[in-house]
C-alpha cells in the first residue's frame, strides 16, 4: 500500500475537507474518461514541452513523432509493474483533476489551458522542490517521455546515429 | 548468411524446455536438483550438477529468448531481458537498477567484464565477516576453471574512443588502469552487449552453460516466476511457481517442482523476497538486509572527435586507482570504467528536458561518459539496503548515506580530472543544477560546492549483491561458506547475494568462481 499512496493519503485528504472538494474530476476539464483511457491529452500537452527543441521542426514530422511518442507511452505503461503503474495512473489522475493540479501546481487551471511557460514554470517548481514528491512526479515523467521518445530510431536523426545494419544486410 | 541461434536449434533438436504461459494446466515436476534461476549462479550450478549425472530443473521467472531474437534495440531488449523494462527502481527511487530478467539473467545483457574477486574483499570477508575457505589462492582454480570454460581472456584489441579516453586520462595522470578480460568467443566489436549479443559471441549462461545442461537430459522451465519455498522443520519439500506472461502477469497457471535438494540463485533481490515469502527460518533478522549495489555516479564529456560510444566493445579499461586507497573500511573507494552509449541509457540518465536536454543529445556522438562505482557495504555508515515485501512483489530500500555523497563528491572531481586529462572541451557532472564544467580548475571549484541529493543526483546500479550473506557466525549470516543453508539440510543458495558486502568489481566472475566452487561439492555430496 505504501509505494500507491505516491501523494500521501495524508496531504490529499487534509487538502479535500479544507477545500471541500472533490479528490477527482473528470468534468473539471471536459475530458471524457472512457475516450481517454490512457491519458494521451495530458501527455500531449507535456509532450512538446518535455521535447521542445527535439521534436522535428516542419509540422507534419511534428505531428507523427508526437504520436509515435504517444504510442509508446501507452506501451512503456502497459509493461509496468503493478505497483508502478498504480503511481503514474495517480499522478496522471491527480494532473487530470483539478484538487491534484491545486496540490501539485498551486493552480486549478487546466493543464491544457496553460501555454508553454506556465508549463515549463510547472516543471521547473517541481524539478526543484524540495518535496520528494514534486522531484519523484517530475523525474517520473520526464524519464517516461524521454525513454519513449528515444525508443524510436525515427527519431534519431538529431543524434546522427543509427544501429548497425549487418544482422539486416545478412537477411 | 543469417547468424545461426544455437538456442533455438536445441530446442528444435528437443532439449526439454517448457515455457509454462503456455501450459494448459498446473504441473508438478521432480528431479534432484530444481535450481532457481539462469543467471550466473543457476547456470553454472545446472552445468556442474548434470555433468555430475544428477537430474536438474532450471527455474525461471523470465522468457527464453536467444540471438534471432536480439536485434540491437532498446525498445525490444529493455522489456525483453530486463527486470521491469530495466525501470526498475529503489523504493524512494533515487537509484535505477539494471538487471537481468530472461534464461541466463543479468548474463545474457552484461558488458562481459570478468573480475576476479579482490583480495581485499576476500581477506576482509576473512576477517569481519567469518567466511572460510575463500582465501585467493583457494579461489585460484576455480576461477581458472570457469576462465578456461566461459573463454574470459584480456581484451586484445584497441579500446574504442570511449574507454581510450579512460585510459588516456589515466596516463597522463599516472593512475592505475587495467585491461579488461572479457568472455567472448569471436567478438565482432559492435557494442550491443547490453542488448542480448546478436552473434553469440558472448558466452552467456544463455550460449554455454544451460545448453551444456539441457543436451545432457536437465529441464528448463521458463516464465514461471517462483512464490515460495514448502518447508517443515529442516526441509525443503516443494518449490511453488506461477506461469506468468512476458510482463510477469500470472496467467492462472500453478507449478510445483520437487527435488532432494533445492538452489535458490535468482539474485540479490528475488533470492531475498522469496525467502522472506516463504518465512524461512531467520532468528538473527538477516534475509534482505545489508543489500549492495555499487552505487553509480555518471560524468559526461564533450570531446571535439568522435567517440561514438555505442560502437565497439562496452567496456575494456577500468581504474582501480581509488578503490582500496583508504582500506577496506575506510573512506568508499570507487572504480572508475565506462558505460555504452545508447540513445534510451543516455537520453533516462542525464538531466533536464527541453532545450539543453535536446542539445545535449545532439552530442551524441561526441559524448564520452565515464562512470564511478561506490564500493559500499564495508565503511560502518554504509551498510547497504533493505528487501522488503510488498503487495504485489518486493522493493529495495537504499538509503544513500553521508559516507556515500563525500565518496560522491570525490568520484565526480576524480571523473572530472581525468576527462580534462584525456583532451574533454567540456565536462558535465550528472546532477541537477551543474553546469558544463571548462577546465579542470573551474571543476574542482564548482564539484567541491555542488548540491548533492537523491534524486537531484543521477545514481545507477548494476550489480545487485547481498542481502543472503555467506558466513560461519550464525549472527552474521544465512548460508556458510559454501551456500549451504544454516537452517535447512536441503537448501543452497548460489548467487550474489551470498556476498557479504559488495565486490569492489564487477560481479559475473566471482559468481561464476565461487559457484563452481560450491556447486562441486554439493555435486559431491549428492553423487556419494
Amino acid at each position: 500500500m505504501e509505494r500507491r499512496t505516491f501523494i500521501t493519503t495524508a496531504i490529499a485528504g487534509t487538502a479535500c475537507l479544507a477545500l471541500g472538494v472533490n479528490y477527482y474530476s473528470a468534468d473539471d476539464i471536459g475530458v471524457n474518461k472512457d475516450l481517454d483511457n490512457n491519458h494521451r491529452l495530458l501527455l500531449s500537452v507535456l509532450l512538446p514541452v518535455f521535447l521542445d527543441g527535439a521534436l522535428p521542426d516542419v509540422a507534419a514530422l511534428k505531428r507523427d513523432a508526437l504520436h509515435r511518442t504517444l504510442d509508446a507511452i501507452e506501451h512503456t505503461i502497459s509493461i509496468l509493474p503493478l505497483d508502478t503503474k498504480a503511481e503514474l495512473e495517480q499522478l496522471f489522475e491527480m494532473l487530470e483533476g483539478r484538487l491534484g493540479l491545486l496540490i501539485l501546481t498551486g493552480s486549478v487551471t487546466p493543464l491544457m489551458m496553460r501555454n508553454q511557460s506556465e508549463l515549463v514554470d510547472m516543471l521547473q517548481s517541481w524539478r526543484t522542490s524540495y518535496l520528494d514528491l514534486m522531484v519523484t512526479a517530475y523525474q517520473g515523467l520526464r524519464e517516461l517521455v524521454m525513454a519513449s521518445y528515444y525508443s524510436s530510431p525515427e527519431h534519431w536523426s538529431r543524434l546522427h546515429y543509427a544501429k548497425p545494419s549487418f544482422l539486416e544486410d545478412m537477411k | 548468411m543469417a547468424i545461426k541461434d544455437p538456442v533455438k536449434a536445441g530446442v528444435d533438436s528437443g532439449w526439454a524446455h517448457i515455457n509454462a504461459a503456455k501450459l494448459t494446466e498446473s504441473q508438478t515436476l521432480e528431479a534432484d536438483v530444481v535450481i532457481v534461476g539462469s543467471g550466473a549462479g543457476g547456470g553454472v550450478a545446472a552445468e556442474i550438477l548434470t555433468q555430475a549425472g544428477l537430474s536438474v530443473i532450471i527455474v525461471e521467472g523470465g522468457p527464453l529468448k536467444s540471438s534471432s531474437d536480439f536485434n540491437m534495440e532498446e525498445r525490444r531488449a529493455y522489456p525483453d531481458l530486463y527486470q521491469q523494462a530495466a525501470g526498475m527502481k529503489t523504493t524512494d527511487k533515487a537509484i535505477g537498477i539494471f538487471q537481468g530478467r530472461a534464461v541466463g539473467g543479468s548474463t545474457t545483457v552484461n558488458w562481459t567484464t570478468s573480475i576476479r574477486t579482490p583480495e581485499p574483499a576476500l581477506a576482509y570477508w576473512a576477517q569481519a565477516k567469518s567466511v572460510q575457505g575463500l582465501s585467493k589462492a583457494e579461489l585460484e582454480p576455480w576461477f581458472e576453471k570457469m576462465e578456461q570454460r566461459l573463454n574470459i581472456s584480456e581484451w586484445a584489441y584497441a579500446p574504442n574512443r570511449n574507454n581510450q579516453a579512460l585510459k588516456q586520462g589515466c596516463e597522463q595522470l599516472g593512475w592505475q588502469y587495467t585491461v579488461i578480460k572479457r568472455n567472448v568467443k569471436g567478438c565482432w566489436n559492435t557494442g550491443y552487449c547490453g542488448m542480448g549479443c546478436p552473434v553469440n559471441a558472448k558466452q552467456s549462461m544463455l550460449v554455454t552453460t544451460i545448453p551444456t545442461a539441457l543436451a545432457a537430459g536437465a529441464t528448463l522451465v521458463s516464465q514461471a516466476k517462483v512464490i515460495k519455498l514448502e518447508h517443515h522443520k529442516d526441509k525443503i519439500f516443494a518449490v511453488k511457481a506461477e506461469a506468468v506472461d512476458g510482463n510477469m502477469k500470472p496467467v492462472g497457471i500453478e507449478l510445483m517442482f520437487k527435488a532432494k535438494h533445492y538452489i535458490l540463485a535468482a539474485g540479490a533481490i528475488h533470492t531475498p523476497t522469496i525467502m522472506l515469502r516463504s518465512k524461512l527460518p531467520d532468528p538473527h533478522e538477516i534475509i534482505g538486509k545489508r543489500t549492495f549495489l555499487h552505487p553509480t555516479l555518471l560524468s559526461g564529456a564533450v570531446f571535439a572527435d568522435p567517440i561514438n560510444g555505442h560502437s565497439g566493445a562496452p567496456q575494456s579499461i577500468y581504474s582501480d586507482q581509488f578503490v582500496w586507497q583508504d582500506g577496506a573500511d575506510g573512506e568508499l573507494g570507487y572504480k572508475l570504467e565506462v558505460p555504452p552509449i545508447h540513445p534510451i541509457l543516455i537520453a533516462s540518465k542525464t538531466i533536464g528536458y527541453g532545450k539543453s536536454h535536446a542539445e545535449l543529445m545532439e552530442k551524441f556522438n561526441q559524448l564520452q561518459v565515464t562512470i564511478a562505482l561506490v564500493r559500499d557495504g564495508y565503511h560502518e555508515n554504509s551498510q547497504g539496503g533493505q528487501v522488503r515485501l510488498t503487495d504485489n512483489a518486493s522493493t529495495l530500500d537504499y538509503p544513500l548515506t553521508d559516507a556515500f555523497w563525500r565518496a560522491a563528491r570525490r568520484a565526480y572531481a576524480s571523473m572530472a580530472e581525468l576527462q580534462f586529462a584525456a583532451g574533454a572541451q567540456q565536462v558535465l557532472p550528472i546532477s541537477e543544477g551543474m553546469p558544463y564544467l571548462s577546465s579542470w580548475n573551474e571543476a574542482k571549484k564548482v564539484i567541491a560546492e555542488m548540491d548533492l541529493a537523491p534524486l537531484k543526483t543521477v545514481v545507477a546500479s548494476a550489480h545487485v549483491m547481498g542481502g543472503c550473506p555467506m558466513g560461519e557466525d550464525l549472527k552474521l549470516s544465512m548460508v556458510n561458506s559454501y551456500g549451504e543453508s544454516h537452517y535447512f539440510e536441503n537448501l543452497s543458495v548460489m548467487d550474489g547475494s551470498i556476498f557479504p558486502t559488495s565486490l569492489g568489481a564487477n560481479p559475473q566472475l566471482s559468481i561464476y568462481g565461487i559457484t563452481a566452487r560450491n556447486a562441486t561439492r554439493l555435486a559431491e555430496k549428492l553423487t556419494a
